[in-house]
């Protein structure tokens, strides 16, 4: 699965690292990254989920 | 103990503002503030865009339903946050609220940062001896007003000080903040007339400090604006003001209401409270989810640049829109069991911090404020519930409960 997260519609509200720590950190703005460049360990993809599905601004998608 | 949990999509059938049309002009009504999801049902139900008419004291249109409310947040460019979208005493537009993109973004630069969850979880230990100290004041005493014991003077020192405004002052501030979100007008033009009064008298605070601070800089937030570069330029001394302004009335008001919304609840909702007690780890997603019902922040305010539509409805240029933060929270539309409040819900996506560029700055800040507040009042306080009798009266606009009685 592969984990992608657009920075033109992300703004900031911190969902997903709160929700999804292992997939998503902040930076130093507060806004959203994605840990490892975006690969995921098998077992991170329930988490991976979790952290799309609370993001406000729909700015992070999925692709098995 | 006293309260019991209620199933909101009961009150609907018993709402008179559940009739067609009634919800019109009375969206700040102080009933639909105590009880706002049924009222806010209606409306969607009712149309897409609801005209609010005369009465109310914004006037336009109000957007309910979530997926149009996400639309216009994410489209400045058509629904504008900029000067003329709401007056609150402002003789230039407030930094960074009142600037659109392509601006809006080299503010925010400056601005996020200082707001980042990396930054403000620095402010924890302080924070926690704060909410510490006043929970223990009233510990003993088996009752108090939780709005002046705890929901006002906590988030307003925390943000006193970070912004190295003078804490023995609060009072004050307390009252000026009062004077422009809620006056005590009996017509809009009185209302005017107060917001604009005390928007002065606010101005005259900040202009003081602003050069206090720029003779003799200090660790606190306007003294860090001071220096700080937006595109290579420095701040002025009127973007500090203009910035100090904004945070002057959201940081007061916004944590306290939200402090007032989820006490009522947890009072009246002994089986919740017990839930958080037990297990204080659900404390951050019943934060959360706290949020999305109560919405303490009902809506915010847009100006329309042109003519457009939502769900097939026109609006027109230089419309005033009232984005319903709190309709989209309970829309049944995007929100499985959306009536229901689950503290243990996987998904809380909602909007009670705004979105779009707009996101409020002050989120993370707010988050721990609330979370850390929760777990001390909870650790001291795990009984309690409303003083007997109470009917519970919340403000228009921002929910306040200046009135909110607890016993334990």
């Amino acid at each position: 699965m592969r984990i992608t997260l657009d920075r033109t519609r992300c703004t900031g509200h911190g969902r997903c690292y709160a929700m999804a720590p292992a997939v998503f950190d902040a930076d130093d703005d507060g806004y959203g990254v994605i840990r490892d460049g975006g690969e995921l360990a098998p077992g991170d993809e329930q988490e991976a989920r979790r952290g799309a599905a609370n993001c406000p601004e729909d700015a992070i998608s999925l692709e098995e | 103990m006293t309260g019991t949990d209620t199933t909101p999509s009961e009150d609907v059938r018993r709402d008179p503002a559940a009739e067609p049309g009634a919800a019109e002009g009375s969206l700040f009504d102080p009933e639909i503030a105590r009880n706002p999801q049924p009222v806010y049902k209606a409306m969607r139900d009712l149309a897409p865009v609801v005209d609010l008419g005369e009465r109310s004291p914004t006037g336009g249109v109000a957007l309910g339903k979530h997926e149009d409310v996400v639309a216009g947040l994410r489209a400045p460019d058509v629904f504008s946050s900029g000067f003329d979208a709401v007056r609150i005493g402002q003789v230039r537009p407030l930094i960074p609220l009142q600037i659109d993109p392509p601006d809006h973004v080299a503010y925010r630069k400056v601005l996020d940062p200082l707001f980042s969850p990396r930054r403000v979880a620095a402010l924890e230990p302080r924070v926690r001896e704060l909410a510490r100290h006043l929970v223990e004041a009233v510990a003993d005493d088996g009752a108090c007003n939780f709005n002046a014991a705890f929901a006002e003077p906590y988030p307003s020192t925390v943000f006193l000080e970070l912004l190295g405004l003078p804490v023995s002052r609060a009072t004050e501030f307390i009252a000026f903040k009062d004077g422009i979100v809620r006056p005590p007008a009996r017509t809009p033009e009185e209302r005017e007339e107060m917001v604009i009064e005390t928007g002065r008298q606010i101005y005259a605070v900040l202009e003081e400090v602003v050069d206090a601070r720029t003779r003799a800089p200090k660790d606190d937030f306007i003294s860090a604006f001071l220096t700080s570069e937006v595109d290579g330029h420095r701040l002025t001394r009127d973007d500090v003001i203009d910035i100090c302004y904004l945070f002057f009335l959201a940081g007061l008001d916004t944590v306290t209401a939200s402090l007032d919304c989820m006490l009522a609840f947890l009072a009246e909702h002994p089986h919740h409270r017990r839930q958080i007690v037990d297990d204080p780890g659900l404390i951050p997603n019943a934060v959360e989810e706290m949020l999305r019902w109560e919405t303490p922040v009902p809506g915010v305010m847009r100006l329309t640049t042109q003519d457009t539509e939502m769900s097939g409805c026109p609006i027109a240029a230089g419309s005033h829109v009232v984005m319903l933060l709190a309709s989209a929270n309970t829309d049944e539309r995007a929100w499985d069991r959306a009536d229901e409040v689950d503290f243990t819900r996987e998904v809380v996506k909602h909007l009670a911090f705004g979105g779009g560029v707009h996101r409020c700055l002050g989120s993370h800040l707010a988050r721990l404020e609330l979370r850390v507040a929760l777990e001390e009042w909870h650790a001291r306080i795990p009984e309690y519930g409303l003083a007997p009798g109470t009917e519970l009266e919340y403000s228009p606009g921002l929910r306040q409960i200046e009135h909110l009685p607890l016993v334990w």
